[in-house]
């Protein structure tokens, strides 16, 4: 279905289809601008029009159709002829000298501002008009004028409100270097209505207009830096994005690499580990699954939503929403579920305490034993030769005592004045457990390592747990009982798990930094030198 | 294109001629004198015509009167003036010269 509109040509009434009479308009109006020059111009085109008139009525009675089509008055025109033939034609005309008929008119282009295609005020396009340079490049250099010394910021704030704004069609055709005739009239107002007719959108844009210039300069600043902000914003934030979806999915891969490892795919020895200890073995795998369902999903969430901010994609379908969302629901919960098993594990505590003998010394040294004594689960689990290893005493590292995945520290030591004349060491072994007898269960299991060597107490850095034993805190608190008058050398390393006495204090600038001297006295131990 | 411009340059000069040749036999408006004019293939458009004519009028060397007309609008039927009657002998007197350069030009022969 067309629209159709009714014309006075030539004094007849004539129906005609609206494409044809845009065709129709625009030639009569080549036609007029063509002979507007003459002084007959006003005759010759009435004469004109009554031809085509003439045509058209002879056209809707020939072919007894009721209006006037497009083919028709391309058929016209092609009759007609266009003004280009006209000039073809004829010479004699007394023709203006300044303008001659055919020739491209000299094209004055003026520097205006482009606010149609505008981002923020138009300086870009505008300039990129005059200039003949992509617009894109332009904005590209006054970003980068902008952030990299803001001298742009104020050129572009001087351009802003020096070049004039294109308003009228043939400011906008001067600034495009649209020759300024009426066949670039038509052109320049044909192309306004196909934009208008296929993006309906952009009619809300033409409103906009309409503000701007209501506004004062200031106001149409701020408002036109929060559409700058919106549109560099949607930039900055899509940048972001694409960061956050490459460090999301490095995170994806490690907890993937991390699962593996700890599933056992190859042999990790994460097991180990002091986190992992706490898990008992029945539903470690469990547990583990799902906190790495709980974990992965919101990063794989996370990954889908910046790659759709960056790249402009849809949103995943509801169904796979769902679904992840479910899983990962599933994931939390049976997370949430071990890990209230796991905390009920550590309900109870035991302890139970044994005494050593120490033989008495005046002076005694203590240090560090950092040898740890291989079982035969051991030397299985580190795939160790045992004859290798015969005699020998294979030593912590040192530099390292307390690396992450170390259990927390669970030696202590207190050293007190004793009530008799005898030395001594109280063992307090301690643990938690499910219930009491767990608990004391898993005290016993407790292995520490305390050695008298004449003088010398060695005492070991931290328990030993048997293997496979779940980690529940268990801890041995040490009280070394001295009688007054006990030196005792101590290696500055023990300081850390010594209680309520710091053995820094007694620093002394000697050759032998390794020790520090303390003496028990009957107020406590004191330091043996006093600084 | 060379041959074409030659080409349009004699068919521009006799135009005018001929249109005030067919006007002579009589009362005619513009229509006609294009369909003769396109069966002499001397015309190829006709709004080349119109501007001619209008400047013929205004030259004196044609008058016209307006005929209604029931199929369509009004039509100027054109007639020569006796200024337009004079000027015809004069082209007419052109054109004999021409077409006898033009004879001549053809059958001589270059003297050796």
């Amino acid at each position: 279905m067309k629209k159709t509109l009714n014309i006075n040509i030539g004094n007849s009434i004539i129906h005609i289809e609206e494409d044809a009479y845009e065709l129709l308009t625009g030639y009569l109006i080549e036609v007029k601008q063509h002979f507007g020059k003459s002084a007959d111009d006003f005759e010759i085109v009435s004469d004109i029009e009554n031809r085509i008139a003439e045509m058209f009525l002879e056209i809707l009675q020939s072919q007894q159709k009721p209006v006037i089509e497009l083919e028709d008055v391309q058929v016209v025109i092609g009759l007609m002829g266009s003004v280009e033939d006209f000039d073809n034609e004829q010479e004699d005309e007394p023709a203006d000298t300044n303008a001659t008929p055919g020739a491209t008119p000299f094209i004055e282009k003026k520097l205006y501002r482009d606010t149609d295609e505008a981002m923020v005020a138009g300086v870009c396009s505008g300039l990129s008009h005059y200039l003949k340079i992509d617009v894109s490049v332009l904005r590209v250099i006054t970003v980068l004028t902008v952030f990299l010394g803001g001298s742009g910021l104020l050129a572009y704030l001087i351009l802003w409100v020096a070049i004039p704004k294109a308003r009228t069609r043939s400011e906008k055709m001067a600034m495009k270097g649209e020759a300024i005739n009426l066949q670039g009239f038509k052109r320049n107002f044909e192309e306004e209505l196909s934009m208008l007719k296929d993006n309906l959108q952009q009619a809300g844009d033409h409103f906009e207009p309409l503000v701007k210039r209501s506004g004062s300069f200031i106001t149409e600043f701020g408002e036109v830096m929060g559409a700058f902000l919106q549109g560099a914003g949607k930039t900055i934030f899509k940048l972001i994005a694409i960061i956050m979806m490459i460090a999301a999915s490095l995170l994806f891969i490690a907890a993937f690499i991390s699962l593996a490892a700890i599933f056992g795919f190859w042999d990790s020895g994460t097991n180990e580990l002091f986190p992992f200890t706490i898990i008992d073995e029945s539903y470690f795998r469990t547990f583990l699954f799902a906190a790495f369902i709980t974990i992965i999903i919101p990063i794989l969430a996370l990954i889908l939503f910046s790659v759709r901010v960056a790249f402009n994609s849809k949103p995943a379908s509801k169904t796979f929403s769902y679904g992840l969302l479910l899983i990962w629901l599933a994931g939390l919960s049976v997370s949430i579920f071990f890990i209230a098993r796991i905390t009920y594990q550590f309900k109870e505590e035991a302890e139970f305490t044994q005494s050593v003998q120490l033989k008495p010394f005046a002076t005694y040294k203590l240090d560090i034993d950092r040898s740890r004594f291989f079982s035969k689960e051991d030397s299985l689990k580190y795939q160790l030769n045992a004859a290798d290893y015969a005699g020998k005493i294979i030593q912590h590292d040192s530099d390292h005592p307390d690396h992450p995945f170390a259990s927390p520290r669970n030696v202590s030591l207190r050293i007190e004045k004793s009530d008799s004349a005898t030395p001594s060491l109280i063992e307090s072994y301690r643990s938690q457990g499910l219930n009491f007898e767990v608990a004391l269960n898993n005290a016993k299991n407790i292995q520490y390592d305390f050695k008298q060597a004449d003088s010398v107490l060695s005492f070991s850095s931290a328990i030993h747990l048997k293997k496979n034993a779940n980690w529940r805190d268990q801890r041995v608190e040490l009280v070394l009982r001295v009688p007054v008058g006990t030196r005792l050398k101590i290696d500055h390393d023990l300081n850390r798990y010594i209680q309520s006495f710091s053995i820094w204090a007694c620093n002394e600038d000697d050759a032998n930094d390794e020790l520090y001297e303390v003496v028990m006295t009957a107020d406590g131990l004191r330091c043996r030198f006093e600084n | 294109m060379i041959a074409e411009n030659t080409q349009t340059q004699m068919r521009k000069g006799i135009l005018e001629y001929c249109v005030l040749l067919i006007i002579s036999r009589g009362e005619i408006y513009a229509s006609d004198i294009i369909a003769e004019l396109k069966t002499a293939k001397l015309l190829v458009v006709e709004g080349t015509l119109y501007p001619l004519l209008t400047r013929l009028k205004n030259n004196g060397l044609l008058s016209y009167n307006w005929v209604e007309s029931t199929s369509g609008p009004p039509r100027k039927y054109y007639t020569l003036t006796p200024e337009g009657t004079s000027i015809l002998v004069q082209l007419d007197g052109t054109w004999q010269e021409l077409s006898f350069a033009i004879t001549q030009s053809k059958n001589q022969t270059n003297k050796p």
